[in-house]
């Protein structure tokens, strides 16, 4: 593959190598700090937080004071939200890949009357601010009396134009259309084909789409912010927000500063953690959207 | 033995055919998308043609609304903002994405995964936890930041002040976005093929020319399609400034980005039916800033 | 067992028509072979007997029954594609058995017909393999397993052996050949290659920019053809071809050269061809054509000889075995036969 490698041993390649991955490593501790420093924060005490070094530990470490804190405030109101979260991304994202999953495959595999305008239209539709769609939704849906249930959050997530994008190139690629065109000389219906040959071959292409769909919800905020107005309904960005706003106004007292800080730790470890896991998936994935791209 | 066939089918099953099969595979999210996106939209610009009156409730005012956002200053002061913070973060989010990706296909590094995978990283995080966790790095007295540039003897600048504020933003972009770049660049650059790459060992260009004069090149059309999606992402900020406005009242107001006008408009002021015609009028300046990026580039190609 | 019939077939693609008004009839059990050059709509043609494209016009009838408006498997036809089309995540037994299941067939049925098609077939080893643990070979024996299986009423195959390496595909021919003896089934075949056209046919179907240009046994191509393009297509090296008219008893070539046969000449004549071996190399000053020879291919078996002829071009002559008494530069005359020249109209449409 590297092409540098094979003259691997002139000194001015030793040098690059050096000052290369030196390049990289700075970088590297910019995207790490953050997240050291959010490590470093949730183990401190309001008073450490102000007067210790922000990037090491105190001497007194209250990691599990604040866990406790986190998890009590407000009855428990954390794990809620959490729970609220997961809820409503994993049923937003099954929902929005699955959907995707067929468009995407009904785009790349058959020609139909109207394909390139609703092509145009999903396309188009990215470049809609989310203002000018989620408060008319939200105006549309307070008519219906579904604010304030996860369905208002649930319902409009299952659009997922870029999952669509990413199935049809995938599928383009991954299933050859002799290979539906041999389903059909076989006797089987167009649904047939679907789920017995083609989904298990489009598998990689939609675990990609499910983990997007999912980050994309999970990291979700205008809309829960403008649907939900229950903190119990709330999902973790949400609360945390509305947390840390209380926190810096002063109203629920200083003593929030760092149970933030444990928030952001205790809702981002899952998050990397399955990214870490399935990261087979998403480079794959990616790959493919940003190739055909 | 040929020509008993398999005629044993039964004739009660449904046999979708080839012809209506795309449309039921469309229908649930085509469903969706009128649902939560055709219809809001037309839902939205019917609202947009109305107003709230003292009394008698809403009437109808054609276009008005819109003639009064067009001569809005607070509208064209977000925009402003957006284009400054555009030009600011997308140029440097791109080259460092490029570079990076450069980089880690060439193979000169140490460590090449571990690079890849914790660039991305920051692109889990929720944008809200991303800008919280920002906003403490930033904090004057318990950010390690300041922290450190008074240890060292100096002052360090005021992260939200009217000077700083779009760096500081630019910057948690930077953090949460580059990785995410990177990563459709990387795999772009990966589907090369190689034979191209040992055709130009034996041409003896070294890899710097080889990275720049011929791999490049051919990933361009992936490079416009995340600048077209950056660029549309940008226009619409609203979370980062949103949630900072909680530390910095003065220099984030109520229209700072034309996202965070109509919000305010419609949950502060009460003016849903104006905040609509200030949305319609952002879809506009980001479908002519799409467009004439994609004109210029274009016109680029051609020459 | 069947007939097929296509009567005023027409596809277009938008607005581009693929196939004009196609018209044959395929007898029962014969293996007809769909040759042309690239994009000539044999594919398509084929795909609209499948079932896989819609006709925009006309009508195919399958043992007399008008099919047309039917689904592929209703037609009760088998194809093999070009790629396999093996369905991957499948075994090879489940690739077999799957047009079976759809159908329903009793599950004991289903095994043994599978059974029974991999022996002939050779694949009992690797029923229960997937396709990407198979070799070229084996994976072409499933797609050909696969269609067998359904026992369908005539088999369709697109360049099923395009795939492979020669060798492969020599042995892969025989295989199709002793297949074709065994069921019986009428069978239509694509292919680029000729001398898979000319081995395994029964009946060749030339195709041109979508038009059938003749239908008719390999030999009867061979011998006379019926236009120009089918006598430069069919025959490697190909057919010559001389722009000629007539006068009289005679034939003047277009450097004004006169060849007199003494026979009568059809007066509407404006070309004539000769295969390479329909052509005598002659010592210079006799025959009916003068010319240097540019090029001497020797093949062993055979020995082509391309002659100059100045303004008229260069044609080739093809004498068996090592011909070593002619070398480059040498002039020599050319004797044709009149009895042996094909002769075609200025359309190109052969004459008598
Ligand atoms: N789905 C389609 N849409 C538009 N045009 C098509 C389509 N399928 C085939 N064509 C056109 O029809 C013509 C005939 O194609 P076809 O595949 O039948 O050729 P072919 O003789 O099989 O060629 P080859 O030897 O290369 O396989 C070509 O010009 C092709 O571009
Ligand atoms: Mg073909």
């Amino acid at each position: 593959m590297s092409i540098v490698g094979k003259s691997a041993h002139s000194a001015k390649f030793r040098r690059n190598r050096w000052l290369l991955t030196a390049i990289l490593s700075l970088y590297f501790i910019y995207t790490f700090l953050p997240l050291f420093y959010v490590i470093t924060a949730a183990t401190k005490s309001n008073q450490d937080l102000f007067s210790t070094f922000g990037l090491w530990f105190a001497a007194d470490f209250q990691l599990w004071e604040n866990l406790e804190t986190l998890f009590t405030i407000q009855d428990g109101i954390f794990l809620k939200w959490m729970a609220n979260t997961a809820y409503y991304s994993s049923v937003s994202a099954i929902g929005a890949a699955l959907f995707a999953t067929f468009a995407g495959y009904a785009f790349a595999k058959y020609t139909f009357f109207g394909k390139k305008l609703m092509l145009a239209l999903v396309l188009g539709a990215v470049m809609i601010p989310q203002t000018a769609l989620v408060i008319p939704m939200f105006l549309m849906l307070s008519n219906l009396g579904l604010t304030n249930t996860p369905l208002a959050v649930i319902l409009p997530s299952l659009v997922f134009p870029p999952g669509v994008f990413l199935m049809w190139a995938y599928i383009d690629d991954a299933i050859s259309n002799e290979l539906i065109e041999a389903g059909r000389m076989d006797g089987a219906g167009e649904f047939h084909i679907f789920s017995s040959i083609a989904f298990r071959m489009l598998m990689p292409g939609f675990a990609t789409v499910l983990i997007l769909a999912f980050v994309a919800n999970w990291n979700n905020y205008f809309l829960p912010l403008v649907m939900l107005n229950k903190p119990d309904m709330f999902p973790i960005t949400v609360g945390l927000a509305q947390l840390y706003s209380t926190a810096i106004s002063g109203t629920g007292g200083v003593l929030l500063f760092t149970v933030v800080m444990t928030g952001a730790l205790v809702s981002i470890v899952p998050v990397i953690a399955a990214f870490l896991i399935m990261q087979r998936f998403w480079q794959g994935g990616l790959g493919a959207g940003g190739v055909k791209a | 033995m040929t020509g008993r066939g398999v005629k044993a089918r039964p004739r009660n099953r449904v046999i979708v055919n080839k012809t209506i099969a795309p449309y039921l595979f469309l229908a649930p999210f085509a469903l969706f998308f009128v649902a939560f996106l055709i219809v809001p939209l037309i839902y939205a610009f019917d609202i947009s043609l109305y107003k709230k009156a003292m009394v008698g409730g809403v009437r109808f005012v054609g276009f008005d609304n819109y003639t009064k956002a067009f001569a809005d200053p607070k509208f064209w002061e977000g925009v402003i903002v957006l284009f400054k913070f555009a030009f600011l973060q997308i140029p440097i989010m791109i080259a460092t994405a490029l570079v990076f990706a450069l980089i880690l296909d060439s193979g000169v590094v140490w460590a090449k995964a571990f690079f890849r995978i914790s660039f991305f990283l920051p692109y889990a995080v929720p944008a809200v936890i991303a800008t919280l966790i920002w906003s403490y790095l930033y904090g004057p007295a318990y950010g390690p930041i300041g922290q450190t540039a008074r240890f060292l003897g100096f002052e360090a600048p005021d992260f939200v002040s009217p000077e700083w504020i779009l760096g500081s933003i630019a910057n948690i972009a930077q953090w949460q976005f580059m990785g995410y770049n990177m990563i459709i660049y990387f795999a772009a650059l990966q589907a090369i093929p190689t034979d191209l790459e040992e055709a130009s060992v034996v041409d003896g260009a070294s890899a710097f020319a080889f990275a720049t004069r011929i791999k490049l090149p051919m990933i361009v059309p992936t490079i416009i399609v995340t600048v077209v999606f950056s660029i549309i992402g940008a226009l619409q900020l609203f979370t980062e400034p949103f949630l900072i406005q909680n530390m910095a009242r003065s220099v984030i107001n109520s229209n700072f980005t034309p996202n965070i006008y109509a919000y305010n408009l419609t949950f502060v002021g009460q003016q849903p039916n104006y905040a609509a015609a200030i949305s319609f009028l952002l879809g506009g300046v980001i479908a002519v800033a799409s467009y004439v990026f994609m004109l210029a580039v274009n016109r680029r190609k051609d020459r | 067992m069947a007939v097929i019939e296509l009567r005023d077939i027409r596809k277009a693609f938008g607005a581009v028509e693929v196939i004009g008004r196609a018209n044959l009839t395929i007898d029962d059990g014969a293996f007809v072979i769909f040759v042309g050059p690239s994009g000539s709509g044999k594919s398509t043609l084929l795909r609209l007997v499948a079932g896989l494209e819609d006709a925009t016009a006309g009508q195919i009838l399958i043992d007399g029954a008008d099919v047309t408006h039917l689904g592929p498997a209703e037609r009760q036809l088998s194809m093999v594609f070009q790629s396999y089309a093996l369905y991957p995540t499948k075994t090879v037994r489940q690739n077999m058995s799957f047009g079976l299941e759809v159908a329903r067939l009793p599950k004991a049925e289903i095994k043994a017909r599978v059974d029974g098609v991999a022996d002939i077939l050779r694949l009992g080893d690797y029923l229960d393999r997937k396709p990407r643990a198979l070799s070229g070979g084996q994976r072409q024996r499933v797609a050909i397993g696969r269609a067998i299986v359904r026992e369908p009423v005539a088999f369709l195959f697109d360049e099923p052996l395009s795939n492979l390496d020669a060798a492969l595909r020599v042995e892969m021919r025989i295989e199709i050949a002793k297949l074709h003896q065994r069921l019986g089934a009428t069978m239509i075949y694509v292919t680029h290659d000729q001398v898979e056209a000319m081995t395994l046919a029964d009946q060749i179907v030339v195709l041109d920019k979508g038009a059938i240009q003749q239908v008719g046994t390999p030999m009867e191509l061979y011998q006379r053809p019926a236009n120009l393009f089918v006598a430069q297509f069919i025959g490697s090296p190909k057919m010559n071809v001389l722009a000629v008219r007539p006068d009289g008893s005679a034939l003047v070539f277009a450097d004004d050269s006169r060849a007199d046969f003494g026979m009568p000449v059809p007066p509407s004549l404006a070309h004539i061809g000769f295969r390479p071996e329909e052509v005598q190399l002659l010592p210079a000053g006799q025959g009916h054509l003068q010319g240097k020879v540019e090029v001497v291919e020797r093949l062993g078996s055979d020995t082509f000889v391309h002659v100059g002829l100045g303004a008229l071009g260069i044609i080739t002559s093809r004498m068996p075995g090592n011909v070593l008494t002619i070398s480059q530069g040498q002039p020599v005359g050319l004797g044709l036969t009149m009895t042996q020249l094909h002769p075609f109209s200025r359309d190109g449409i052969r004459l008598s």
